[in-house]
């Protein structure tokens, strides 16, 4: 019994919630009484709880588009691709992670793609024609995508507007912003290759022929920080209650307000620091680019088992929400399908993990 | 100088409220000592539990005061009420249902193991303290303390709020109707608790629909009828449950 707790626990997810009967653990306690021998039991309960959690039907997905795309064109996993796949996913996946935690609180933020556009264009308007040092102009960037979270978090908790509508509003004031200020116009950016926080943010080695981003690493750091946050922490325990029953964290002394507010603020600075490490990496700032993409990251984080309604969240399943999207945006184009059909398999995705992630919810309820 | 005098734990005094036009608690005056346990009684609408939420925070009162070992408090929120060690547990708890059984526990007041800055709680010491409160409570069998609480049934619900109140030594544990929607194991846990909570040096409200449980555990007996006290000091062991019966329906 203790090794299977255990396996629930570092991942820190809670099965999905709310019945007045029995399910997963303690029906897994009953199975656990039947006259197996010791191991098996605890292979199959093991097996049992693997299966139950959210994060099983998108490593299947996961898996089977890898394979299938593989299969078809063996292209797909050869250095090039994966280098090239990689480059732009874990930027999007930057801005997943820090969605997960906002949605786990029951909010989330639409204006991320419109922050994530408008950052570089702020910073490269800032050392273009203000002559400001790169280090400084980054700062100033994140610092104003700090603000830009903590009015979504002043508006949603003290106004008590849904998250919806304020960060829509946010979304176009910002995405207004940047066109207004370059005209509508993409900024000069020179190749900042040379300087040494370009290198630190997105400078690329090769490891035999697979071309790797620095923002590779940056990535994973935020998958251990967050992850580690969500489910280790006094932090964790409260965006989980904040989202799940707010009056009950309150009542406890939870700071519900605070807690989303600095989660919004988090997910705004992430959507700009990744908007400013695609910059940089393309060597383009466009007052347009990100847009949509906050609808594809909530994607991400849904697929991944994520309850858009709050309480429920997994850093580990959102990541495989982000490859899941990504590789199959990849792959159909590589094995020959028109890029223009992506959005049918994407919608088919959406629909298909949901039906599944709502299936399992309901079988747990029902105890069996 | 002698010793002050000993204050009651609690004091409400004078307190109205209603609700619109509906009259729910008149000039409804309690007090509850230290180490007491009290039981309230009274027919459905008769005001019980408005005057508990009133204490609790839950809803506020229009007017009558306050007292906590002889200070006037003022309890606008569920925290108030929680910060002076007031702990109530409702039908449905106030719980969250996606936490397991061990962070709702721990909910709001984390034990931190290992540096400040990162941020960790203790999840062994967690586990280990709910396991051995889970026991407490009557609901150890094979319930480990990671279960979330949304696959728990009412009666476990309960019993994990109540293991709250006991972990964190409120002052003041107000039950309402804890003992509805259980099990017979489950109501003996409860009944135990709150036999043992006067030993551990808690005071109790206890409100029940069933007579006789309250007979077993309390001190005094307190009863409403439409919305005031209408007996506040009768002890269980010198009347009948008859007896009580008629003051509660006001048929003496
Ligand atoms: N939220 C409310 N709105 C309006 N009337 C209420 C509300 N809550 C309780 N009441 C009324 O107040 C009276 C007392 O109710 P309550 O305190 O729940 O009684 P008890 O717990 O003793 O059964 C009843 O007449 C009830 O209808
Ligand atoms: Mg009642």
């Amino acid at each position: 019994m203790g090794g299977v707790s255990r396996t629930t626990d570092c991942v820190g997810l809670p099965p999905p919630p709310s019945s007045p009967t029995r399910g997963g653990v303690l029906h897994a306690a009953t199975i656990a009484g039947a006259p197996l021998s010791e191991a098996t039991a605890s292979q199959r309960l093991f097996a049992n709880k693997f299966i139950a959690r959210p994060e099983f039907g998108p490593l299947v997905l996961l898996v089977v588009e890898l394979v299938v795309f593989w299969s078809i064109n063996h292209d797909f996993l050869s250095p090039g691709n994966i280098g090239n796949t990689l480059a732009f996913t874990v930027e999007l996946g930057l801005i997943a992670l820090a969605m997960t935690l906002l949605m786990t609180s029951g909010e989330f933020d639409l204006s991320v793609g419109s922050v994530f556009g408008f950052s570089p264009v702020l910073m490269w308007t800032l050392m273009n024609s203000g002559g400001v040092p790169m280090e400084l102009a980054l700062l100033v960037c994140l610092g104003v995508a700090g603000a830009i979270g903590y009015f979504n978090g002043w508006f949603v908790t003290k106004l008590k507007i849904p998250s919806f509508l304020v960060t829509l509003g946010m979304l176009l004031v910002v995405r207004g912003t940047a066109l207004f200020i370059t005209d509508g116009f993409p900024q000069r950016t020179w190749s900042a290759g040379g300087h040494w926080l370009a290198q630190v943010l997105v400078g690329d080695f090769y490891i035999g022929g697979l071309r790797i981003y620095m923002s590779l690493f940056w990535f994973a750091i935020a998958v251990a920080v967050l992850g580690y946050l969500l489910t280790q922490t006094k932090v964790g325990n409260w965006i989980q209650a904040s989202g799940g029953n707010p009056l009950a964290a309150r009542a406890r002394g939870v700071n519900v307000n605070r807690t989303k507010t600095g989660l919004f603020m988090l997910s705004s600075m992430l959507a700009a620091f990744a908007g400013v490490i695609s910059s940089i990496r393309t060597s383009a700032a466009n007052p347009n680019s990100g847009t949509g993409y906050e609808l594809e990251v909530i994607a991400m984080v849904v697929i991944g088992g994520t309850a858009l309604t709050g309480g429920r969240g997994t850093i580990f399943g959102t990541v495989l929400g982000i490859f899941i999207l990504r590789v199959m945006r990849n792959g159909i184009v590589l094995i020959g399908v028109p890029g223009l059909a992506y959005n049918i398999f994407i919608g088919a995705i959406i629909l298909g993990m949901m039906a599944l992630h709502s299936w399992l919810e309901r079988r747990h309820q029902a105890g069996t | 100088m002698s010793q002050p005098v000993r204050q009651p734990l609690i004091q409400m005094s004078h307190i109205y409220k209603s609700y619109g036009r509906v009259q729910a608690l008149e000039d409804v005056s309690l007090t509850v000592n230290t180490h007491e346990i009290v039981g309230l009684l009274g027919d459905n609408g008769a005001g019980k539990s408005t005057l508990i939420k009133v204490l609790s925070g839950a809803v506020p009162h229009t007017s009558g005061d306050i007292f906590m070992r002889g200070q006037k408090v003022q309890i606008h929120s569920t925290t108030d009420a929680i910060a002076l060690g007031i702990e109530t547990i409702y039908q449905d708890s106030a719980l969250v249902t996606q936490l397991s059984i061990a962070r709702n526990l721990f909910l709001g007041r984390e034990p931190m193991i290992g540096p400040r800055w990162m941020n960790r709680m203790d999840r062994k010491m967690m586990d280990r303290v709910a396991g051995e409160l889970l026991k407490r409570v009557g609901i150890g069998k094979n319930i480990p303390p990671t279960t979330p609480i949304g696959s728990l049934s009412g009666g476990e619900r309960q019993a994990v709020a109540i293991a709250r109140a006991m972990h964190f030594d409120s002052d003041l544990i107000i039950l309402d109707e804890p003992t509805n929607n259980l099990g017979v194991a489950e109501t003996q846990g409860v009944l135990r608790f709150v036999r043992g909570a006067r030993d551990s040096g808690h005071s109790c409200i206890f409100i029940a629909h069933n007579i006789h449980h309250v007979f077993q555990v309390v001190d005094r007996i307190v009863v409403m009828r439409r919305g005031r006290v209408v007996a506040d000091d009768i002890d269980p062991k010198k009347t009948t449950v008859e007896a009580v019966e008629h003051v509660i329906t006001g048929m003496e």
